[in-house]
């Protein structure tokens, strides 16, 4: 079986390699230079001063912390949103009544949209001179653009969060779309002939039912929008800042000790990645041993 | 001449303790239809695969005309199969398919028209040409396969369980079918099966495969009336089997002495195991026989179309009785018969 | 099932798709008009003018084939940036294709040891944000001398795409019947031969996802032709994304039209082919 093996072998190595130099490659250099390590300029030790410089030195501690609360909070946000429009939609486009396909269409729609693209609509439509503003001021609610909330480019992050929804409702609709119309109508109705009404039908029927689904997807769009760059790019606000947006500009900077601290920023962000992956790859596993 | 030798045959696969194929070793004359017969896993379709080259034997030969197939790439071999689903390939339609071999082959396409024409009139289903496969029943997918295996004459015909998709009544069609075409084109075909039944109406010889190795090579006929072993027996639907013990008059068994035939002293000396199959034995409620008949209780009656099977238990022994149901006899279960086992219908085994 | 759909939910949901398409609205009118401002919601002037501005379609009184061509011709932003986009999402497309393509069949196929942890490794650039590994990688590819080159910038977009070719692929081969291809070769069919005629026409749907994926993730990609091309090689998204901060909105909005328009080709494509929870639905979710 020499030959089968050789196959196996050669047949990986291609797109193992790729992924083993570029992906896992830049990664450890990354993580090198995060500790200093660089021999572009003969610097060949290794310390965490960029960690600590980045999470606790006087001139970055407090951009660092708001910039990781914010996006914690813009990432449970807009996942939780986006989950829930997606599966307020998803409930009622699978029963027939008017333009139903076309409710359809448009709720999956923004899927292949570019993040950058949505991320310009959102400027379009919520700006304070938007097409929501100036809607509301031709109805007399309010009369000059100051009136209206600053919704995009705000401390709060709104405007990111805004767009990540508008873009990852669509991923969590088709999902739980196909979900739902597989397997939900049969249990739907036997919970019903047993007594069951609306709340307690979605309570104890649908939403276990999509729950494993929503989950995952959840984590995909958290893990995400958690180490994107390019919607805070353009939504987002000097300060505070999102960790991604930070960590670039650090990188950007001329100063070799900046580039260093920008690679200990990425560093973090990853790592915080990768607790929420195994975190969730733990959880899966007990569940499945429970069961 | 399309002879086919397999010679010490040895595959193993990794993960499994004992070979697929253990040192098999057969001997196919040219024209000759063969079954490779034994149970789900014994090893039959790996050889299959190796004659056809999917796999390379671990050692072993095997030769088609005296020259080794081994070293030949499979659609060099002039071995074709028909798989047990036939694959037709879904993109073509039923002409595209049948040609298939010999558009490989650069025949030029007004020939390869002529051919598949040809053909498909030879399995009977003139009109088909333009439907695609998924518009055919399975009767007619087996046959285009059929068709487009044999088109450019191959060497050797392979198939993997040719009966067993298709229902009672198309089986008898389908077997038809098979024989004509092979006497016709004379091609050596092996097919591989695990229903003796099949086996016994299509082959002129059977191959019995058990856990990789060979038990016999033999006509049906032997199988039924001479098996090799119990396990072949019991393959074949042999049920009735005594230990007995042999001596120059008689043999001794557990439900008293037998007189045999003292022509086949030679065959049923040494062994421990005596079988006879249950449409030879002769039951009469009284006793009619000159010798070898035993008295019994009937346990159990069932009717099962042509024939009738009945349970005598002698003893602790129980033995089983299968006759013609025309010939009915007033034999009711509980009903005390004699059974006579005739001496030239005994045969003698070794575990 | 009794069709219980109370009024609110239904008006609830057509708000929510106005909602949704209200970006796209805007983007609409924004790139046809002139001088949109606050507070109308109905340009005053409906005008080609940020098209003209974009050297997409030439002035008044040029508008022929020869005007279009000399336009184009000489080569303005918006060109480079198309072809630029268009020419790195085919390249990274085929390259990853071919490649994934042996990996994807032993993997949809076959049994071995070490298998889950190659797919994770394959899996993992999806997992983790790209701006983990374009840092380092850039520093390096600096070294090498790929930075600022064209060749750089397909490189470094073949790490997002590969795992989402793989999967997809993986997936096709995966329901994939190779007997079929044995018996060709016992029918005479040598082994390009089988290929050609028997598994490309059975893979060949799962090979049109997994391209229309790949060109689309690469289209999409910014971050990466930002560091990697280090200016000099200018793509679509960059071009989006300058002009967006440039504060011109008709400007902004006629690019990004320009830019969405493969998406909304693919998604009329896909929608033939992808269902729920595919790995289709996971990549378009990443764009």
């Amino acid at each position: 079986m020499g030959g089968d093996r050789l196959k196996i072998v050669l047949s990986l190595t291609p797109p193992l390699l790729i992924i083993g130099t570029l992906f896992f490659g830049g990664i450890l250099y990354g993580f090198l230079q995060s500790l200093g390590y660089q021999p572009a300029i003969q610097k060949y030790d290794i310390n965490f001063d960029a960690y600590y410089n980045v999470m606790f030195s006087e001139r970055y501690a407090k951009l660092f912390w708001s910039g990781l609360a914010l996006n914690l909070w813009v990432s449970f946000v807009s996942t939780f949103l986006a989950a829930a429009f997606a599966l307020f939609g998803a409930l009622t486009i699978r029963k027939t009544f008017f333009a139903k396909k076309f409710c359809n269409f448009i709720f999956s729609l923004n899927l292949p949209m570019p993040h950058l693209v949505v991320a310009v609509g959102m400027i379009f439509v919520f700006s304070q001179s938007g097409l929501l503003a100036r809607f509301f001021t031709q109805i007399g609610f309010i009369a000059s653009p100051s009136e209206f909330p600053i919704l995009v480019k705000d401390k709060y992050g709104f405007g990111i969060i805004l767009a990540y929804i508008w873009k990852e409702a669509a991923f969590f609709f088709i999902i739980l779309m196909s979900v739902l119309q597989s397997l939900g109508e049969n249990f739907e109705e036997l919970a019903q002939s047993l007594g069951a009404n609306k709340w307690q039908r979605f309570r104890y029927v649908i939403l276990p039912l999509v729950m494993p689904n929503l989950f995952s997807a959840s984590i995909i769009v958290f893990a995400f929008s958690f180490g994107a760059y390019e919607v805070p790019a353009i939504l987002g606000v000097n300060y505070p800042q999102m960790l991604p947006v930070m960590a670039f500009e650090f990188f950007l900077n001329p100063d070799l000790n900046a580039r260093s601290e920008g690679m200990a920023l990425s560093m973090i962000i990853a790592m915080i990645v990768m607790i929420l992956v195994v975190i969730y790859f733990w959880l899966t596993q007990a569940k499945i041993r429970k069961d | 001449m399309s002879d086919l030798k397999i010679l010490n045959l040895y595959k193993s696969f990794p993960g499994m303790d004992k070979p697929a194929v253990n040192n098999v070793s057969l001997d196919i004359k040219t024209g000759g239809l063969i079954a490779f017969l034994g149970p789900s896993g014994c090893g039959k379709t790996t050889i299959l695969k190796m004659i056809t080259g999917l796999f390379q034997p671990d050692s072993g030969d095997i030769t088609l005309d005296n020259e080794s197939l081994l070293p030949i790439a499979t659609e060099k071999r002039g071995v074709v199969m028909v798989f047990q689903n036939y694959l037709l390939f879904p993109y073509m339609n039923v002409n595209e398919n049948v040609g298939f071999a010999l558009k490989m082959k650069g025949i030029a396409k007004d020939e390869i028209d002529k051919k598949v024409k040809d053909m498909l009139e030879l399995v009977k289903l003139p009109d088909i040409g333009d439907r695609k496969p998924k518009q055919l029943s399975g009767g007619q997918q087996q046959r285009v396969a059929l068709a487009r295996a044999l088109i450019s004459k191959p060497k050797l015909l392979l198939l993997d369980e040719p009966l067993s998709n298709l229902d009672a009544h198309l089986r008898d069609e389908m077997r038809e079918l098979i024989v004509t075409i092979q006497q016709k084109l004379n091609v050596t075909t092996v097919f591989v099966t695990h229903d003796q039944e099949e086996a016994v109406l299509l082959a002129d010889n059977i191959a019995l495969i058990f856990d990789g190795e060979l038990q016999s090579f033999a006509s049906p006929k032997e199988y039924y009336e001479s098996p090799i072993n119990e396990r072949a027996a019991k393959f074949f639907g042999g049920v009735n089997f005594l230990k007995s013990s042999i001596n120059n008059q008689q043999i001794d068994t557990e439900i008293g002495p037998l007189n045999y035939n003292q022509k086949n002293k030679k065959d049923l000396m040494n062994n421990h195991l005596l079988t006879i199959r249950p449409e030879n034995i002769e039951i009469s409620k009284t006793n009619i026989f000159k010798e070898n008949s035993f008295s019994g209780i009937v346990t159990s009656i069932i009717f099962s179309g042509t024939n009738t099977r009945y349970k005598i238990k002698i003893g602790d022994t129980v033995l089983d009785c299968s006759v013609q149901s025309v010939g009915k006899k007033e034999i009711s279960k509980n009903d005390e018969v004699f059974v006579h086992l005739p001496k030239d219908k005994l045969w003698g085994m070794n575990d | 099932m009794e069709n219980t759909l109370k009024k609110t939910n239904i008006y609830a949901v057509y708000l929510g798709a106005l909602i949704l398409i209200l970006p796209l609205i805007a983007f609409f009118i924004n790139a046809f008009s002139f001088r949109w401002f606050y507070p109308q919601l109905i340009p005053k002037e409906l005008s080609l003018q940020a098209w003209v501005r974009l050297k997409l379609i030439p002035k008044e009184g040029f508008r022929s084939l020869d005007g279009f061509l000399d336009l184009w011709l000489s080569n303005p932003t918006i060109i480079k940036a198309l072809v630029n986009s268009v020419t790195i999402g085919v390249i990274v497309t085929i390259v990853s294709i071919i490649i994934a393509l042996p990996a994807a069949r032993v993997l949809g196929l076959l049994n071995f040891r070490f298998k889950k942890l190659i797919i994770f490794i394959m899996v993992s650039p999806t997992i983790l944000p790209p701006i983990a590994f374009v840092l380092g990688l850039n520093i390096n590819f600096i070294s090498w001398g790929f930075s600022g080159s064209f060749w750089g910038v397909c490189l470094v977009h073949l790490v997002p795409i590969m795992p989402y070719v793989v999967l997809t692929m993986t997936g096709i081969f995966a329901n994939y019947n190779p007997d079929f291809e044995h018996q060709a070769r016992t029918l005479g069919a040598n082994k390009f031969r089988t290929f050609y005629l028997i598994t490309l026409p059975a893979i060949a749907p799962g090979m049109v996802v997994a391209a229309l994926f790949a060109f689309l993730v690469s289209w999409s990609q910014y971050l990466l032709t930002f560091l990697i091309g280090a200016g000099k090689i200018m793509t679509l998204p960059l071009l989006v994304f300058s002009t967006a901060s440039s504060g011109n909105p008709a400007l902004t909005a006629a690019i990004s039209i320009v830019f969405i328009f493969p998406a909304i080709v693919i998604l009329y494509f896909t929608s033939k082919f992808v269902s729920g929870d595919s790995s289709a639905t996971s990549g378009f979710g990443k764009i």
